[in-house]
């Protein structure tokens, strides 16, 4: 077993690697980082994931309902630390995994991997407290710096393959009654299905934007956990025959643009992204910022956001940036959502949230966003490295189909397992 | 010793026979050098002096059978004044509007978005509510020059500041600050009667400050209303600090009016400090103590084991020199975390009540790197124990702020840069000076291969909840 294996298993232990051993873990992470762009290209099937923030059990959980790497691809969209007892210990778990697999598991910045914002809100002082000094914290932060500022997943499916509920809970119904197309899928930390929509299968590429789009149901939705309403709301008889050419269809399938934060007004293509320098510590203004600290909101246009840093970005600005770059979707973090993902703007934008009972109070359940590959062209889609989304012909941006959304809520791990440890010497005030 | 022999001091009043002149208070703190001036202003002695004031007069006082008097929340040992039973009925008030403004059951993120009404309503009555609770003398004290404002519009900001935020749906210790502001602009316009040490402050603590602290237990549960500026499991409390003060100092040795206040051991039947980790014991003390009523209300909203999402008040149970000792930490710490915090003190306004004009007597705090938003040193404390125009010496800066002279015990020297736990040396190829603990002792939760590491930073408290950026005005 190599170093880097025993590390792993340590850390899934919740016990920390030798400060020696961090130092080279974020060596070797900074030579890999350093390779991807400031927008990684990610090929579906792929899991997203929303704000750790230091929950290590619970994002222990997470590995149980959406399943283990290697065997499940994650992009996990930042802010890992801060605020959690266990920020170090999930950090460098998520920083060993990515440096085994590279190409399993990719990390995107949030806002709060920084220098600064960690001095603030308790990565800091979680690093003195564990390792008695800041090293960890400084090679951490370095390591930040290197970290991607977002990600386009290509080749996901428009359909979803209907899950079959492991229970035999009988009012449960999973099957279209007629040829909808399962667009949307909620499934509960037992792998029950308690939520669907669909979406009519198109007949043909000159009208799958409208069908879709005016068929389906309006997709601001964020089920309630639990709530098991296997609605079936696909308009019933619109669908034709939808087989043998679901291949054509489903390729069309826009990409999905992953961002901790959210847009910015200097930013109005992908490909602006990629013009950042982005190593460096998050700035208190600008593009980078922006991706990192803004939030949608039902607003028109842009606003201030009450953070003081980044904006609030209203659903025209979203529709215009994803109809401009070929873009089905933006999925983002960085707030918390009660339902754990939140989708707004006719479904332009959703809002993943990975903490569940956030800080221990919040009471919310946490969501993962599975993305399935589109198996019509063999199960690979051609990396276009940035060429992806360009207006130039090849995708005509208004024929783009949202991927089939699959999400797994689920709740905060148990805790009665976990035993009180001793108490540590207090800070000086109390000396 | 201040003037009277009591060695603490007391927030002076304005002489009513004297011209003043208000201002309508603003906002003076932008930028960390700001904090430093603070640190060092009028406001601050004010806001330290009211402060230490209060928490002086919820130790137990010694009666002449040898016994203790204590000073429990709902004692009928402490007479509530006019004034005092007045702004309880404001508080009363303030909780009706929860009832007219009930919670949204609509879609919401967290923070509920009814609480933006609660606050407009209070805007809206703030001025009414005002003039039906304090009297007319007291708001209406006009100022020297014809032109200048009332009393009122200086209570009036402390007041409208102290309910958290309605655009940000959050509440925390700058809130908290912004009510003890409040009382104290009530205390220096005269408004409490005057009485022996500790009467007026006790009524203050146990008849108004309890209630507040109730009334926004309540805002946060009805409302769902985010830490501002969480640091998460590692802040003392996601909303508030002043009670971890008081609390500790109703557990303290009991004192004559002229012992010093206390600086270790405990009253002889005060629950050991490990009690919080125990249901029984918190929901026990939680009727009676301002400490244990926060440790209860933080069981009533967090899931989980205690030490993991308040390790800090987990490890401050550990300590063994009695509630004398936790109390002095907290009233440092809440100087250091609260008052010397830029996302904290940042919107808090300054006018005549509470003047950013430099305090002469102030020491001038350490500067450090993190200035802004950071670990940070430690500020000078006003320095309670000396009369009110004695001239502190160069250590009086690190010195417990209700030392008096030769009482004290210094804190050790720190070096301009320093963090305030550090020792003082940056480590190899450190851009940022940061502390390097590295000479602490080694403490069960350091990793296999750090058998030295231990220690850690004193929480940051408080914020904002979806992170605010630091340097955010």
């Amino acid at each position: 077993m190599s170093d880097l294996d025993r590390a792993i298993e340590q850390l899934r232990a919740c016990r920390l690697i030798p400060e020696s051993q961090v130092r080279e873990l974020c060596y070797k992470a900074r030579e890999l980082l350093i390779e991807e762009g400031n927008v990684v290209s990610v090929d579906a099937p792929v899991t997203i994931c929303g704000d750790i923030h230091g929950q290590f059990h619970d994002l222990m959980e997470l590995f149980r309902v959406g399943g283990d790497v290697p065997d499940t691809n994650y992009l996990f969209m930042g802010d890992f630390v801060d605020r959690g007892f266990y920020s170090l210990e999930s950090f460098l778990l998520l920083l060993c995994l990515k440096v085994r697999y590279p190409d399993r598991i990719t990390l995107i910045r949030g806002n709060h991997e920084s220098r600064q914002i960690t001095t603030v809100y308790g990565f800091y002082d979680e690093c003195i407290r564990k390792y008695g000094s800041a090293n960890v914290w400084r090679y951490c932060c370095e390591v930040f710096d290197y970290l991607a500022l977002g990600a386009i997943v290509l080749g996901a499916s428009s359909g979803l393959e209907p899950t079959t509920s492991y229970t035999n809970d009988t009012t449960q119904s999973t099957m279209p009654i007629d040829d909808g197309e399962l667009e949307t899928e909620v499934l509960n930390s037992q792998g029950e299905v308690t939520f669907s929509t669909y979406r009519p299968r198109q007949r043909s590429s000159s009208d799958t934007s409208t069908d879709s789009r005016a068929i389906s149901p309006p997709r601001d939705i964020s089920a309630p956990p639990g709530q098991a309403t296997p609605s079936r709301t696909g308009a019933p008889g619109t669908g034709a025959s939808g087989d043998g050419n679901g291949s054509a269809q489903t390729s069309r399938t826009g990409a999905v643009l992953c961002v901790h934060g959210g847009l910015s007004p200097l930013i109005d293509s992908v490909d602006k992204i990629r013009l950042i320098d982005r190593k460096q510590e998050v700035p208190h203004e600008g593009a980078m910022c922006d991706l990192l600290w803004s939030d949608p909101d039902e607003i028109e246009g842009w606003g201030l956001s009450p953070r003081g840093a980044g904006f609030l970005f209203g659903s025209d600005i979203v529709k215009q940036f994803n109809h401009l770059n070929g873009l089905s979707l933006v999925a983002r973090a960085h707030q918390l959502v009660m339902e754990g993902y939140k989708e707004m703007f006719d479904g332009g934008i959703v809002t993943v949230w990975s903490a569940p009972n956030y800080c221990y109070r919040c009471g919310n359940v946490a969501a993962i966003l599975e993305l399935g590959e589109d198996a019509s062209n063999g199960g690979t889609v051609a990396r276009s490295n940035g060429e992806y989304g360009r207006s130039n012909g090849v995708v005509d941006a208004n024929t783009v189909v949202s991927p089939g959304r699959r999400y797994r809520v689920f709740e905060a791990a148990a805790q009665d397992t976990r035993g009180m440890p001793a108490k540590k010497p207090v800070a000086d005030y109390f000396l | 010793m201040s003037a009277d022999g009591r060695p603490v001091r007391v927030l002076p009043k304005l002489d009513p026979g004297a011209p003043h002149n208000f201002i309508a208070p603003v906002k003076r703190i932008h930028d960390g050098q700001d904090v430093s001036d603070f640190l060092s202003s009028k406001a601050y002695t004010d806001i330290m002096t009211f402060l230490l004031q209060l928490n002086r007069s919820m130790f137990p006082t010694k009666i002449p059978d040898g016994a203790a008097q204590t000073w429990p929340l709902g004692t009928d040992a402490v007479q509530f004044s006019a004034p005092v039973r007045q702004l309880q009925g404001l508080l009363s008030k303030l909780e009706d509007i929860v009832e007219e403004v009930p919670p949204d059951t609509g879609p919401r993120r967290f923070g509920n978005i009814s609480f933006r009404k609660w606050h407009e309503v209070l805007e809206t009555r703030a001025s009414d509510l005002l003039r039906e609770f304090l009297p007319a003398e007291l708001l209406d004290m006009p100022s020297a020059d014809a032109d200048g404002p009332t009393a009122e519009s200086e209570l009036k900001a402390y007041f409208l500041g102290s309910w958290g935020s309605g655009l940000r749906l959050d509440y925390g210790t700058g809130h908290e600050l912004s009510f003890i502001a409040f009382l104290a602009a009530i205390w220096k316009l005269n408004g409490f009667p005057k009485a022996d040490f500790g009467v007026e402050e006790r009524a203050i603590v146990l008849g108004v400050i309890e209630p507040y602290l109730e009334l926004i237990r309540t805002l946060i549960r009805t409302y769902s209303l985010e830490p501002a500026g969480s640091h998460g499991v590692w802040g003392l409390d996601d909303h508030s600090f002043v009670p971890y003060i008081l609390g500790s100092a109703q557990f303290s040795p009991a004192i004559n009016e002229s012992d010093l206040t206390p600086e270790e051991g405990s009253l002889p039947d005060a629950p050991d400090p490990a009690g919080i980790t125990k249901t029984n014991i918190v929901e026990r003390e939680r009727k009676t103590n301002l400490y244990f009523s926060a440790i209860g209300f933080i069981y009533d909203v967090k899931k989980g084991p205690f030490w993991e999402h308040s390790p800090m008040l987990y490890d401050i149970s550990g300590i063994r020199a009695g509630w004398g000792k936790i109390n002095k930490g907290m009233v440092k710490m809440f100087s250091a975390e609260v008052l010397s915090k830029f996302p904290v003190v940042q919107h808090f306004p300054f006018g005549s009540l509470f003047s950013f004009d430099r305090d002469p007597n102030a020491i001038p705090p350490p500067t450090t790197v993190h200035a802004t938003s950071g670990p940070q040193g430690r500020p000078a404390v006003p320095d309670a124990g000396h009369g009110p125009t004695a001239r502190p010496n160069v250590d009086a800066g690190t010195k417990a702020p209700w030392a008096t002279a030769g009482a004290g015990t210094r804190a050790p020297p720190m070096g301009p840069t320093a963090a305030p736990w550090a020792t003082a040396r940056p480590g190899p190829g450190s851009t940022m000076t940061l502390p390097d603990t590295s000479q602490m002792p080694p403490g069960p939760m350091a990793p296999t291969r750090a058998p030295w590491a231990s220690t850690q930073a004193p929480p940051p408290p408080g914020g904002d909840a979806p992170t605010k950026a630091p340097w955010a005005k």
